[in-house]
């Protein structure tokens, strides 16, 4: 009548386990809670930065294969025709394009505006991504927009509002006719801020790169793949603010397993006692102690996991994602969905596993010591 | 519930009979405060008898139960049960004999603190792949032979002592045990509520247990129903 071998996965004992589970409900809460506090955090942080990183990559492979933008004193220096033509003579170019690029500081709100030249639009019309939208009409500006430089006051009317979450890059984005740009950003009318250089095959781009700084050596020429690789630096899951919130992470795990550690100990030592009384071998009792933690490991992990995404993907992660935007404007963005499920399960493997054995090896402890102390007690 | 002889005409089955032969139990051994709970013990029970074991706390009544149990292992010596020394199985086995064959009763209950009565006499069944209604048959049977029924959905935190007592005897009895070890079973109980276990005896005693029962409560002087008195002192049998 005795269950043979693997007994924990019998309906009986695993139903019996999960009754006595319930039994403990208030003693198991606190670890359900903190270890969902913890994979909430650590999932939110990968939930945003993967996010990021993904709509930053996608925009970057809209663009061509290489940019190039001139230097001056160790800052961006705008580049003539001249640029233009030297470029488009090396071999393996297909084209290039110069663009009006640039930032303008609104001082009534202290916001940098991203200016950019867009030849489809007329002279006196821009579209405006969502947050300096939301920043110009806090101010009035809901019809045109008054740009001051300084030799002049330029108006400029408000065409269209760029679709909310279309990607990170355009919420603060104002889009001007280039040569609109030109005159709110001072510069001259044949002047670029940046050289866009496509190279139909992708094993020469990284030679027309070399060649456009051997021409030009105060100009750095960042191909799509450099410009992938310091995005993902940014946002690279092991360093910076990530240690951080690991660091917070880890403090609250050591929470947790204190409090699993004591939940095998105390009331719960003799509970083992009076279980090992009644038949159960010590097999049982690691079966016991397994199918209860994982019920209370895996659910929280689940319920961790899908409040941050609700966080993140619904509520765009408010307080959370300041840490990983800098301005107000570009905190409006909404976080585009991008789960990377190796990373979960790397935090599932790392969680649940520790939670287990924390639990685990003092109740084997306890079953395989003396019992008859502990029933007389 | 079934008696032996009933079981015998189905299958059998071979009698239960303990049989201790120069049993000792030595706590903490090569330490300076090394002392022997058992000296030297040699006892043997036959089927269906009920035994009692006297002698003032710290004689050895509890370990040596204990060891007859399973709970813990001799220092040396055998202990037969059915013909098995149950001394030198390993942990799967000696629990699986304990599951099947043994019976506890607790001076303290040792209930599961926070379940119903119903859901304390379920545990031992926890083990066994029975369906949900063998298993509610042999709980309600239990339940009946030990008058708790009443009381099944009733935490144990809010019984009284001698219901508590009860809800043990019927999870010790859930499973049908051939042999019944109860340590100090009245000394938690009141004069009516130990009458109630004298009548519960008397009822193992026509299912023809076997029954050790350590004790130094003269209640059970002179009762009919018990076989034979083992007086023990200092860890060792007298007489």
């Amino acid at each position: 009548m005795r269950t043979k071998g693997l007994s924990m996965f019998r309906k009986n004992f695993v139903e019996y386990a999960i009754l006595l589970l319930f039994k403990d409900r208030n003693d198991h809460l606190f670890s359900f809670l903190i270890f969902s506090f913890i994979v909430f955090i650590l999932s939110s942080v990968l939930f945003i930065s993967d996010s990021l990183q993904y709509d930053l990559i996608q925009s970057i492979k809209a663009q061509p294969s290489i940019v190039v933008e001139n230097t001056r004193a160790g800052r961006a220096y705008q580049m003539h025709e001249g640029y233009v033509y030297d470029v488009s003579k090396i071999t393996g170019v297909s084209g290039v394009e110069g663009v009006v690029d640039g930032y303008h500081y609104f001082a009534q709100k202290r916001l940098w505006f991203h200016i950019i030249g867009d030849a489809s639009l007329a002279k006196d019309e821009m579209v405006i991504g969502q947050g300096v939208q939301k920043a110009m009409a806090e101010l009035y500006y809901e019809d045109e927009f008054h740009f001051l430089t300084e030799e002049r006051l330029i108006r400029v009317k408000i065409n269209k509002i760029a679709p909310k979450g279309t990607n990170i890059l355009s919420n603060d984005a104002i889009f001007l006719n280039p040569n609109t740009a030109r005159a709110v950003l001072g510069m001259e009318i044949d002047e670029y801020s940046k050289l866009y250089v496509s190279v139909p095959n992708p094993n020469e781009v990284g030679n027309v790169a070399l060649k456009i700084v051997e021409i030009y050596p105060s100009a750095k020429a960042t191909s799509q793949a450099d410009a992938i690789g310091a995005v993902r630096h940014v946002y690279y899951y092991k360093g910076g603010i990530f240690m951080i919130l690991y660091v917070i992470a880890l403090v609250s795990f050591f929470i947790l397993l204190k409090n699993q550690i004591s939940l095998v100990y105390g009331e719960k030592k003799k509970e083992i006692a009076i279980l090992r009384s009644l038949g159960f071998c010590i097999k049982d009792i690691i079966a016991l102690k397994f199918i209860q933690n994982t019920v209370v490991s895996v659910s929280a992990y689940l319920l961790g996991v899908a409040l941050a995404y609700v966080y993140v993907f619904v509520f765009n992660a408010p307080y959370l994602r300041n840490i990983f935007l800098g301005s107000e404007l570009e905190n409006s963005i909404s976080l585009t969905p991008v789960v990377d499920l190796n990373l979960l399960f790397l935090i599932f493997l790392f969680g649940v596993i520790p939670f287990l054995a924390f639990v685990i090896l003092p109740a084997w402890k306890i079953a395989i010591s003396d019992m008859s102390e502990a029933v007389k007690s | 519930m079934e008696n032996r002889d009933q079981r015998h005409e189905r299958g059998g089955e071979i009698m239960s009979q303990i049989v201790i032969q120069n049993l000792n139990k030595l706590y903490n051994p090569n330490k300076p405060n090394a002392f022997y709970a058992l000296k030297n013990i040699n006892l043997s029970v036959e089927d269906g008898q009920i035994v009692i074991l006297k002698g003032v706390s710290g004689s050895g009544k509890s370990t040596l139960l204990s060891l007859i149990g399973g709970l813990s292992k001799p220092s040396s010596g055998e202990i037969l049960v059915n013909n098995q020394n149950i001394a030198k199985l390993p942990d799967i086995m000696s629990s699986a004999f304990r599951h099947q064959k043994i019976g506890f009763i607790f001076q303290s209950f040792n209930l599961l603190e926070g379940l119903s009565v119903y859901q304390n006499i379920l545990a031992p069944l926890a083990l066994t792949s029975l369906s949900k209604e063998a298993i509610h048959e042999k709980v309600s049977l239990a339940m009946q032979l030990a008058n708790i029924e009443h009381k099944k959905d009733q935490n144990v935190g809010s019984l009284s002592g001698g219901e508590r007592q009860r809800c043990a005897i019927a999870r010790a009895v859930v499973m049908e045990p051939e042999i019944i070890l109860a340590d100090e079973p009245t000394a938690n109980l009141d004069k009516e509520n130990s009458f109630i276990f004298i009548e519960i005896l008397k009822k193992f005693k026509a299912l023809h247990k076997t029954v050790v029962i350590a004790t130094h409560d003269t209640l059970f002087d002179g009762l009919e129903c018990i076989d034979r008195c083992v007086q023990m002192r200092d860890g060792e049998l007298l007489g």
